[in-house]
């Protein structure tokens, strides 16, 4: 199912939790909403799952609009944080609710329990109560629950946030490989924007209930638009430094203070300021140590990550975290030359925060 | 029922749900109130009927201002209400909530238990223990092991302080209401800060005087007003231990002996329901107080769906 | 030294034992009475005053038809109320607590103003409700079992018990649905649900111990209550236990209380046995704020 989300909005009382977003999602396409908590992600979806009414703007489904439809009528499943299960009910029960709303037959209704167990990994358990289960299985039950209807739209708010890291990682797999079997429409919310670069077709990444990008991982990873982006993209964090931009004898560079300064490549031309004071960023990835020329500086910590070692130290006024291989069994004290990758900098207008390399 | 209502929108759901609970409020809250005070503006009685009645005004309130019984029963009203608050609903509640949130935790919830039973036994029953308390020698167990082997008069203490066995039996079921929120408001004092005041050497009573007394200042503001108020217009125990005799007819009793006791044969419904208007409006106004002050707005979370 | 903390360790119990004594005396008396042919306070005696005396004799009201007459009725009134009290608060505290509407901000501050508001001022007034009840036809005394809901029926006191009820169940149950998750609910709405069959197959459920404590709590209040039929029952010594036993009371002598005290424990004995076993959810009434009954 393709849905469509124009203008919308939500107001509790005073604050505005959802500020005017417009989405387009294909059919059998997998969006992410990403924002740190409390920007409104929920409250989206709850719009959409026809929970809360929006204040503002439609919600239309196949291009039809349901702003006004209960949420019986919109053919969708969801699966929550919490998992909500049924305490009262068992597995079985708790699997089969929808089909008993939609009183089909208790044939069809074993049927499809008993292959939508299966395809969770859960058919043991039918018997049990949501108690008897662990927070793994709870989820099965309830992505189970989500999927029997047959929905055409699938929202996830969070599905993975209470589950411990290593269960994390492969139900993520599961979840898109399911979705992607299935070819249903889905929508799933994370504050874990691991989640969303490994899952998601396309990323919604929402800050105080505003858009702030929508487009596809990669994308968002190597061209953030905005400032926001770029602090909340990418792990470990991008490094940001406040840099003054000068021309030298036909070529731009950036100066980080202290006498040290970086030439800016042709690729990263900024589209409208030439001199001044602007904000550059770039990944921790992006800056290699070792090399025989670059910028000297002093590590003042390291910290052991397993496949690299962070590394933490100063150039100019400001602090800069890279990677190194463990292997090269850096010190605290050292002093290393570092080699700024320049073509993946980014940079930023420090007043608007957009960025000033694409749009 | 609603599932035909529902169909696609269900608007009004919420009016389904509260349909029933609504229209046993409007006969049986509603309608009162208007019925009390329209028949206290009537000289209704066993007299007139249900038909040959006129509407005589504020008559009957003149009627209570210049009755002679009127200052009897207000003032008998006030030391009833008074007596038991401050020694019962205040004094005895406070005591016990004390002393059993000092002791051992079990024992202190036991004797907490036991103070709890004259609430909830039925009310006849708890009476007639009163009663045999009372009763005269050889009977009554206070005559048999206080007043006799003290070697004083024994009688039948009824007739002889019926005061205080209004007091006493009110008393006893309403110590529980303090009880249960000041235990609670003591036991919910974070325990630091007592640690604090036992290592500052401070008595048990010092902590009483500077710890748990200001503490307790909602609760005990908040069985104060709520129990004179419903110390004010119960009249159940009275009825059924005395019912009236002896000098114990607090107001609410004479609103109902003159409007429905059987006894006195003309009924007089407008006199009655005028004593009782009185009350009703006392009620209605404490009421309304006490959802300003206490503290409603917290009790009240805005729903979290919100189809339809 | 020893002997402050000695006294600092008994003096509390010391205190609560003497402040208590009465209420203890009193379930005491009850107890030994009941099997007593009479007694001197605590002590029973035969008819010649000598200690001793134990009988069963004061049980044999049970053979009287009027006692289980008297018992049904009683039984009626609190299973009613009971029922009527659960099912009625539960779709109003579901609707107050759960659903938005227009004026519900009114409708809680409504309940809340009649939990506070005295009840038994109404009473005078609602004997002429109840007489206009008794004028329609069927309902007001054409029914069986319960008579109607008009004056001078089982029915009418039901309702008038349950009405006056209404207040403190709604806002508790209120209470109760306010802590069920709301993600269960919106599952349910997604899984398909309407409004009505949420409540009644995912909500209710999980409030048991609510419903739980509000029913034991009418039931005992139903079961022990006087005043309502009293005054709203002619033939009110064949009306309830209550009522029956108000009767007893008031014909008999000190010296025969013992044949009254075996009545009285025999409305006293299922009220003990709830208290006794379902303490925990009586405690969570009281400690809601229940309304003093004096
Ligand atoms: N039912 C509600 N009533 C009032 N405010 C709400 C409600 N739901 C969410 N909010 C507020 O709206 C904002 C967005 O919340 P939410 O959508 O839950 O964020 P997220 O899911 O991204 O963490 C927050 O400031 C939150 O406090
Ligand atoms: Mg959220």
């Amino acid at each position: 199912m393709k849905v469509d989300i124009v203008n919308l909005t939500k107001k509790f009382g005073g604050i505005i939790a959802v500020d005017s977003i417009n989405l387009d999602i294909k059919d059998g396409e997998f969006v992410a909403f990403l924002g740190p908590s409390g920007c409104g992600k929920t409250t989206t979806l709850l719009m959409i799952a026809g929970i809360y009414k929006p204040t503002d703007g439609d919600i239309l489904f196949d291009g039809k609009r349901v702003n006004n439809f209960p949420p019986k009528d919109r053919d969708i499943g969801m699966v929550f944080q919490s998992y909500a299960l049924y305490p009262h009910m068992s597995v079985f029960q708790n699997l089969t609710y929808p089909l008993l709303i939609k009183k089909r037959p208790r044939e069809e209704m074993k049927k499809e329990a008993q292959r939508v167990a299966d395809m969770m990994g859960i058919g043991h358990l039918l018997k049990r109560r949501p108690g008897q289960l662990s927070g793994g299985q709870q989820q099965r039950v309830a992505l189970g629950r989500a999927l029997i209807k047959k929905p055409r739209l699938l929202l996830f708010d969070e599905p993975l946030s209470n589950l411990d890291a290593r269960l994390r990682i492969s139900m993520r797999g599961e979840i898109k490989k399911l979705q992607k079997d299935l070819g249903i429409t889905s929508i799933y919310v994370t504050h874990d924007q691991i989640e969303a670069l490994t899952m998601a077709d396309r990323i919604a990444v929402i800050k105080d209930g505003v858009l702030q990008a929508y487009t596809d991982p990669e994308d968002l990873h190597d061209r953030p638009k905005t400032l926001f982006i770029a602090e909340f993209i990418g792990n470990p964090p991008m490094n940001l430094f406040d840099v003054e931009i000068k021309s030298e004898a036909g070529r731009v560079y950036a100066n980080l203070g202290n006498g040290a300064r970086l030439a800016i490549p042709e690729s990263r031309k900024l589209k409208k300021l030439v001199e001044g004071k602007v904000k550059m960023g770039i990944r921790p990835q992006d800056i290699h140590a070792g090399s025989e020329d670059g910028i000297s500086t002093e590590i003042a910590l390291v910290e052991p990550m397993g496949r690299d070692d962070l590394i933490v130290s100063k150039v100019g006024n400001a602090e800069v975290h890279f990677l190194v291989d463990p292997i090269m069994k850096l010190r605290m004290g050292d002093r290393i030359k570092l080699r700024f990758d320049m073509e993946k900098s980014q940079f930023f207008d420090i007043k608007t925060e957009l960025s000033l390399l694409w749009d | 029922m609603t599932e035909k209502t529902t169909g696609g929108g269900g608007k009004y759901d919420w009016f389904w749900f509260l349909l029933p609970a609504l229209i046993l409020v409007v006969i049986f809250f509603f309608l009162p109130i208007i019925i009390t005070f329209f028949i206290s503006g009537t000289n209704m009685s066993t007299a007139t009927g249900f038909q040959n009645w006129k509407w005589i005004g504020l008559k009957n309130y003149q009627r209570i201002s210049s009755h002679p019984e009127t200052l009897e029963h207000l003032w008998l009203t006030v030391k009833y209400v008074a007596f038991t608050l401050v020694f019962f609903n205040l004094g005895m509640s406070l005591v016990i909530a004390l002393l059993t949130t000092h002791i051992s935790r079990g024992v202190g919830f036991l004797f907490r238990a036991v103070w709890l039973l004259p609430r909830i036994t039925p009310v006849v029953v708890y009476v007639m223990m009163w009663r045999f308390i009372a009763a005269d020698a050889p009977y009554g167990i206070l005559n048999q092991i206080i007043i006799k082997p003290l070697g004083l008069k024994t009688a039948n203490w009824l007739p002889m302080a019926p005061f205080l066995f209004i007091v006493l039996v009110n008393g006893f079921i309403g110590a529980s209401f303090g009880m249960i929120l000041f235990s609670s408001a003591i036991e919910s004092i974070p325990k630091d800060l007592m640690m604090a005041s036992l290592v500052d050497g401070s008595s048990y009573l010092q902590r009483i005087r500077y710890l748990i007394i200001p503490h307790l200042r909602w609760p005990l503001l908040f069985v104060t007003t709520f129990q004179t108020l419903s110390l004010m217009t119960s009249f159940e125990q009275i009825l059924v231990l005395t019912d009236g005799a002896y000098n114990t007819e607090v107001w609410a009793l004479w609103a109902y002996h003159k409007a429905l006791s059987t006894y006195s044969g003309n009924l007089q419904w407008g006199f009655g329901t005028a004593l009782a208007a009185i009350l009703v409006t006392i009620g209605i106004v404490m009421a309304v107080i006490y959802m300003r002050y206490f503290k409603f707005e917290e009790l009240v979370q805005e729903p979290k769906i919100e189809t339809q | 030294m020893r002997f402050k903390i000695f006294f600092s360790r008994f003096v509390p119990y010391l205190l609560l034992i003497v402040v208590t004594l009465p209420i203890i005396i009193g379930y005491v008396w009850i107890l030994i009475s009941t099997f007593s042919t009479r007694t001197y306070g605590l002590l029973p005696v035969d008819k010649a005053g000598r200690p001793g005396g134990w009988t069963l004799s004061n049980w044999s009201f049970l053979s009287k038809p009027e006692i289980w007459m008297v018992t049904s009725n009683t039984f009626i009134l609190a299973s009613g109320l009971t029922i009527g009290v659960v099912v009625v608060s539960m779709m109003a505290g579901y609707a107050l607590s759960r659903i938005k509407f227009p004026g519900r901000k009114a409708f809680l501050s409504l309940t809340l103003i009649l939990h506070a508001f005295p009840t038994v001022t109404l009473l005078i007034a609602i004997y002429f409700v109840l007489r206009w009840i008794s004028v329609i036809p069927v309902l007001g005394r054409g029914l069986p079992i319960i008579g109607g809901f008009g004056y001078n029926t089982l029915g009418g006191v039901i309702l008038v018990s349950l009405a006056l009820q209404l207040p403190l169940g709604i806002w508790l149950m209120k209470g109760f649905f306010d802590n069920v998750s709301w993600d269960m609910e919106r599952a349910a709405l997604i899984d398909g649900c309407s409004r009505f069959r949420t409540w009644r197959e995912v909500m209710v459920p999980q409030i048991r111990p609510g419903i739980a404590a509000l029913s034991i709590f009418s039931f005992i209040q139903g079961w022990g209550s006087f005043i309502i039929p009293y005054s709203y029952m002619v033939n009110a010594n064949r009306a309830t236990i209550a009522t029956y036993l108000n009767n007893l009371l008031s014909e008999t002598a000190p010296t025969n209380y013992s044949m009254v005290a075996a009545v009285g424990l025999f409305q006293l004995l299922p009220v003990l046995v709830f208290y006794i076993f379902t303490q925990k959810y009586l405690l969570s009434i009281f400690a809601g704020g229940v309304k003093g009954a004096a």
